[in-house]
């Protein structure tokens, strides 16, 4: 083979074929939604062009406000909740023990499950009157608690059903991590007389500075943009209690027709994850090291 | 060494606890109408083959079955290939652009997909996809995370091992082939599980991009179940079963992956 | 040898050449224009379209219908504007009717006020109540695809059990709410009632049906503000908050999938419900009556609608020759027989198979009656969505005991006012 003298021709045949895809699937209707922002439109009628505008009323819509900050909170419980429980899941997984692959694929089933299959159960098991959950409280002469259908208690409940689905995600890219990590280190550290703790705190976790960065920015970026999970069993409520960004989004496009209003909510929520993924590399980059 | 070890304490239960959904599924699946409208629910009086035979002929089952299947593969080879040359790239190059490029990538996620439904779907049109599986394929067939993913896993590999191929005259794409890949077994799995899940469960796209049933995928197919009105959950719950199974399957054979790679310097695969 | 097969082959080319020719003449002017029909039905009422569609195709051939399943009606509306964003779009879709004022807006909806006025269609004998929910504005944008309206549905054995007479065509409010307390037994997690509170119009419209009642209306008759914040908005919502937060004999769900399992398993003893749900409920000896009132027994009907849309003068017109044909008398008679749905038209009850119908399906009787009783409908404003969400957070509020009820209708009345003084 040829062997190509420039890095950067090297590097930009590599990421070619990619680079088109993505600029042409995702980056060019992006652009569009970017000017629809900048218009007011229904879907159905012609479009205005309003400039600013979208963005002006959202800086006075208390409604888009409350949504931030149920938004923020929603994320701030979600990413530590599913990063280190992926990882606890993960260094449990992390053996070779008998019936590993039934463990490891029970965990797998949360993720692989529809959306609406996990809200029909857990709209079930979280049922005030007669929801398994409550049931096995009352054992313990605890709730009953009104989880999704109360009003200071569903966000919390939607966290605990969306996380379901996620550890197990999380967990799965933590053990390919943990599975690169090379025999000899571990093995070095035993023989120096490391206790499993200080051979994890030492060198497991540090290496999986990458793995973290990896989880840690993908978690967020979902969390920041969760919808789907909202959206099959509290739709937003009770009493909005959880209508996040994107469900505002959602209900100003498709529901009151408010096309160009939801497009501007959509890049001020661009932005900010934008804004938050780069601090994360770029922390990143100071605290993640990499082997070279 | 004889004595089992004690993450099964751990394990166990929780694995049961992860496993109630499919559990409730199956249940389901195996009921009669009657019982699956009855909360609390009953357990089974039988098993009730037929709904899962009932479900594969309420709907060209088999057809969708075989779009999904097809649109998945096709992504899930294509995200193997086009996410790891690009993860090596970003993660081994240094070329002019490189890390606006990966943020620009990164940055198409940021946006809601209800927001870009439209113009992707204007896109898709003017290529003149719609209504064919090629719409489905197209856009999934390289994404920012397995891009992502590829790139923090090439990261951890020593670098030795590379600069001594490329100084035994091996090209840049030799090395990743032959020299990389094969210690990626852990990476690989988990970008095929990952994207296979993805495509797989795909269902706002779909609805959109499919107008004719000949080219609907099983999500579409699923979703015939749960009619505005009046959900039959026994087919449902079968389809859904039939629909998950695939995939558990997958990853069953694809967690065999996760074993530690010869990494030690020196050792070539 | 040679002539003959000669003399053989002309006469053959010239009959083929004439057969050719005919069939040829007959083809071109016989080319069937397609017509592309959306729909959400799944199941049974999948096979009764289909069924329709393929006797129309079958019994002439200018006009050749395909029916789509479109998926689930709720994403109906996203899939049919991006439909039309793309320009490639049906001939007829299933619509729900709180859309039909946004959809009127579409240069691609067709304008169906003069068609519907040909003696043929009849479109007066449809009753009003589904022919309002197409009217946006004095514009028909919509032909009746699916009519129903809310009826009392109760379990016989409950009532048994507990002493009380059922139901009767003359049951007040107050009936209604001591009978709910009375059917309702923590031990035994049984509840008297049922509603729908997930603040979507599911949620709306049963109190819409409550407020009528008390004889009150949704909005002032110029439709620029809020009525519903009157005494008998507030005796409606009081009653609400009467029967869920002090008797608790309500079982609130938080969406719509619950309180059909377990009304079937004989936990709740009344529904607020509509025909389609009937089909949920095999394991219980049910009865059907028109809902208790206060100062009249009047119901709130929820119509879909077929909207038409402009694919060229060709198909518009093959399209609607469809639709006249599907939404004629007996063709409708034949639909509602296999599925389960009301007539749309008050002929269909003088045709032999409405008896078989209402043998067929347990209670359907009472609520064809009912129809009469869906006196008052929504407004088919384009601000409808924003009016229903407001109204819906404050029924629910008042529901999850959060609010009282005039704070919340005084609250409601001023969001709704805000709205309707936007252009």
């Amino acid at each position: 083979m040829r062997i190509l003298r420039s890095e950067h021709t090297a590097g930009w045949l590599f990421v070619i074929p990619a680079v088109v895809l993505i600029v042409v699937f995702a980056l060019l209707p992006i652009v569009w939604a970017l000017l629809l922002s900048f218009q007011s439109s229904d879907f159905v009628t012609p479009a205005k062009w309003v400039g600013l505008a979208n963005y002006q009323a959202l800086r006075h819509d208390p409604d888009f406000r409350a949504a931030v900050v149920r938004t923020v909170e929603y994320t701030a419980i979600f990413v530590p909740l599913v990063v280190f429980g992926g990882l606890g899941v993960a260094v449990l997984l992390n053996a070779k023990v008998r019936f590993m692959g039934f463990y490891r694929t029970a965990f797998f089933v949360p993720v692989a499950c529809s959306t609406v299959a996990t809200a029909i159960i857990f709209n079930w098991l979280l049922d005030p009157t007669f929801g398994l959950v409550n049931w096995v409280l009352g054992w313990f002469s605890l709730g009953p608690y009104g989880f999704f259908q109360d009003p200071n208690q569903a966000l919390y409940s939607v966290i605990a059903m969306t996380a379901w689905g996620w550890i197990g995600f999380n967990a799965i890219v933590y053990l390919a991590a943990l599975q690169s990590i090379p025999q000899e280190l571990l093995e070095a550290a035993e023989i120096d007389g490391a206790g499993r703790f200080l051979t994890f705190w030492r060198i497991v976790w540090p290496l999986l500075g990458p793995a973290t960065l990896l989880v840690v920015v993908w978690s967020s970026i979902n969390a920041l943009q969760v919808f789907d999970e909202i959206y099959v069993s509290t739709r937003g409520g009770p009493l909005q209690a959880t209508t996040v960004v994107v469900y505002y989004l959602y209900e100003q496009a498709f529901r009151f027709f408010a096309a160009g209003y939801g497009a501007a909510i959509a890049y001020v929520l661009f932005a900010a994850i934008l804004t938050l993924t780069l601090l994360q590399m770029w922390i990143g980059r100071r605290r993640v090291h990499y082997t070279s | 060494m004889k004595l089992p070890s004690p993450r099964h304490l751990l394990l166990l239960p929780l694995s049961l606890v992860m496993l109630t959904p499919l559990l409730w599924m199956v249940m389901t699946s195996i009921q009669t109408p009657n019982e699956s409208q009855q909360f609390p629910p009953v357990l089974p009086s039988g098993i009730h083959w037929q709904n899962y035979t009932n479900a594969l002929h309420a709907v060209p089952f088999g057809r969708f079955f075989l779009n999904s299947v097809i649109v998945t593969a096709a992504c899930v080879l294509g995200n193997l290939v086009l996410c790891s040359l690009a993860g090596y790239a970003f993660a081994r190059f240094r070329f002019f652009g490189r890390d606006l490029t990966f943020v620009v990538i990164l940055a198409t996620l940021m946006v809601p997909f209800q927001v870009v439904m439209i113009p992707t779907f204007l896109i898709m049109k003017d290529l003149g996809l719609i209504d064919s599986l090629g719409a489905l394929i197209l856009p999934n067939l390289v994404t920012p995370f397995g891009i992502f993913l590829m790139r923090q896993f090439f990261r951890t590999l020593p670098a030795e091992l590379e600069e001594a191929a490329r100084i035994d005259g091996c090209s840049r794409l030799g090395t990743l082939v032959q020299i990389v890949l094969p210690l990626s077994g852990p990476a690989l799995a988990t970008l095929a599980v990952i994207t296979f899940l993805y495509s797989w469960n795909d269902f706002l796209w779909p609805l959109v991009a499919i107008q004719s049933e000949h080219h609907m995928t099983l999500q579409l197919g699923l979703s015939t179940f749960q009619g505005a009105h009046a959900t039959d959950w026994t087919l449902l719950m079968a389809g859904n079963v039939m629909a998950v199974m695939p995939m558990l399957l997958l990853f069953l054979l694809a967690q065999r992956q996760f074993v530690r790679s010869i990494a030690a310097a020196g050792v070539k695969g | 040898m040679k002539r003959s097969a000669l003399v053989l082959l002309v006469v053959s080319l010239v009959v083929v050449s004439a057969l050719t020719a005919s069939s040829v003449g007959a083809r071109r002017s016989a080319a069937p224009v397609q017509v592309v029909l959306w729909h959400g039905f799944t199941a049974y009422e999948a096979k009764a379209i289909n069924s329709a569609v393929a006797e129309y195709d079958k019994s002439q051939s200018r006009v050749h219908v395909t029916a789509q399943f479109y998926g689930n009606a709720d994403y109906a509306l996203q899939k049919v504007l991006t439909a039309i964003a793309g320009g490639t779009y049906p001939d007829i879709a299933y619509l729900y009717g709180s859309w039909a004022a946004n959809i009127a807006k579409s240069p691609k909806t067709l304008d169906l006020t003069k068609l519907v006025q040909d003696p043929s269609f009849r479109y007066d004998d449809i009753w009003p109540a589904a022919r309002a929910v197409g009217n946006v504005d004095g514009k028909i944008v919509g032909v009746p695809a699916l009519i129903d309206n809310l009826a009392l549905v109760y379990n016989k054995k409950l009532f048994r059990r507990a002493g009380i007479p059922f139901p009767t065509a003359k049951w007040t409010w107050s009936d209604f709410e001591s009978a709910a307390k009375k059917l309702t037994i923590p031990s035994k997690k049984q509840f008297g009632w049922a509603y729908v509170n997930d603040a979507s119009e599911d949620t709306v419209w049963r109190y819409w049906a409550l407020l009528w009642q008390a004889g009150g209306n949704i909005l002032t008759p110029d439709g620029k503000r809020a009525a519903f914040d009157s005494p008998a908005g507030l005796k409606a919502l009081t009653l609400l908050q009467q029967m869920a937060v002090k008797d608790r004999s309500v079982y609130l769900d938080s969406g719509n999938d619950q309180y059909a399992p377990l009304f079937n398993s004989g936990h709740i003893a009344m529904l607020y419900t509509g025909p389609w749900d009937l089909g949920s409920f095999p394991n219980v000896d049910y009865g059907v009556q028109i809902l208790p009132g206060d100062l009249n027994h009047q119901t709130i009907s929820g119509p879909d609608n077929w909207v038409l849309f402009n694919n060229g003068a060709q198909r518009s017109a093959a399209a609607w020759d469809f639709m006249k044909w599907f939404l004629s008398t007996k063709q409708h008679m034949a639909l509602a027989l296999a599925t389960g749905q009301l007539p749309i038209r008050r002929s269909e009850l003088k045709l032999p198979q409405y008896k078989q119908y209402v043998k067929k399906y347990k209670g359907i009787g009472t609520f064809v009656a009912n129809l009469g009783n869906a006196k008052k409908s929504r407004p088919t404003i384009e601000k409808y969505p924003r009016i229903s969400d407001v109204v819906g957070q404050a029924v629910q509020a008042v529901l999850l005991g959060k609010a009282q009820p005039q704070q919340a209708l005084d609250n409601a009345a001023q969001q709704v006012d805000a709205i309707l003084r936007t252009p």
